[in-house]
């Protein structure tokens, strides 16, 4: 994205924020598309289950739309929403730790992807993170699916940086661990 | 970065979800809300964050008391021990002073005794 596309798409977010807040439906609807992605793969990455994750995403939204007034810029949007997204998909699974899990392998992938990869690897990969425990697990996905660095994660979990970093450390050694044992096992 | 580090952007790659969601979004928006049954509102209780401060309130409400009745046990204790040792003074008090006299008598005895 252009420096002009990205400061045209802040303007437009900006008026779109304003006007929702006056309680017109249309430019909250903008809203919710312009962010829907960003908020339903923080879930689906972490729930492994796209209809939990779809109805997150929606609870998301639902409380958006509650705290408009709260909200001062796009920057501040985003933020709002990986914030509330991430703490709803952690008290979400301690709440499934009471419920009959499902099987990771029967979860479908999800339908859109931009960039090609090697599917079995991709599978394994997110797989694997689904694997990990709940902070270490939110922690790689803002890291690799938002792009966020650790500083900014640790804004966002409320969290201390040095906790962010040995997180991340431990994780990666962890999936490279599991997935040479993955991979071996794909290849036999 | 690593191949695992590319790997992984690849592997957490935004998904969209499915076509109808701002849709079911302002959906839910425009719904009444609907009253929530009463075993529904108890559930409410037992998820998190909640489920912590009911855990709290559960677990203060039971210490509180027994911490209460404890310390009002030992207070008794206390003064029940504090009044036996008082009593126990004045006794040995009395004893005392009529040792005293005793000794005082048998001084007076024998002094007269020796005169004879």
């Amino acid at each position: 994205m252009t420096v002009s596309s990205a400061e045209g798409t802040a303007v437009r977010v900006q008026e779109d924020l304003e006007r929702s807040d006056e309680g017109n439906l249309p430019a909250f609807a903008e809203i919710v598309r312009e962010h829907q992605a960003m908020v339903f793969s923080l879930a689906y990455y972490f729930l492994r289950d796209r209809g939990l994750a779809e109805e997150l995403a929606q609870e998301v939204f639902l409380e958006l739309h509650r705290s408009l007034a709260s909200i001062q810029s796009p920057a501040h949007l985003v933020f709002w929403l990986r914030k509330v997204a991430s703490r709803r998909c952690i008290d979400q699974t301690r709440r499934r730790l009471f419920w009959p899990k499902l099987r990771l392998e029967d979860v479908p992938e999800p339908a859109a992807r931009t960039r090609e990869a090697d599917p079995l690897l991709t599978r394994a990969l997110a797989r694997l993170v689904a694997s990990l425990p709940e902070k270490p697990r939110m922690v790689v996905i803002l890291r690799f699916q938002e792009d966020l660095d650790p500083s900014e994660i640790a804004d966002v979990l409320d969290m201390p940086l040095s906790t962010v970093k040995s997180h991340l450390q431990r994780s990666l050694a962890m999936l490279r661990d599991k997935l040479a044992r993955t991979v071996g096992e794909i290849a036999i | 970065m690593s191949y695992l580090e590319d790997d992984l952007k690849l592997a957490l790659q935004r998904a969209e979800p499915s076509g109808d969601f701002t849709e079911r979004v302002l959906a839910r928006l425009n719904a009444p809300p609907r009253k929530r049954a009463w075993w529904e509102e108890l559930a409410v209780l037992f998820q998190p964050p909640r489920v912590q401060w009911v855990a709290l309130t559960v677990v203060a409400s039971v210490v509180i008391p027994i911490a209460g009745i404890q310390y009002h046990k030992e207070q008794r204790l206390r003064a029940q021990g504090e009044m036996a040792k008082q009593e126990l003074v004045f006794a040995m008090r009395m004893a005392g002073s009529k040792l005293h006299k005793v000794q005082q008598k048998v001084l007076g005895m024998s002094q007269t005794e020796n005169r004879l």
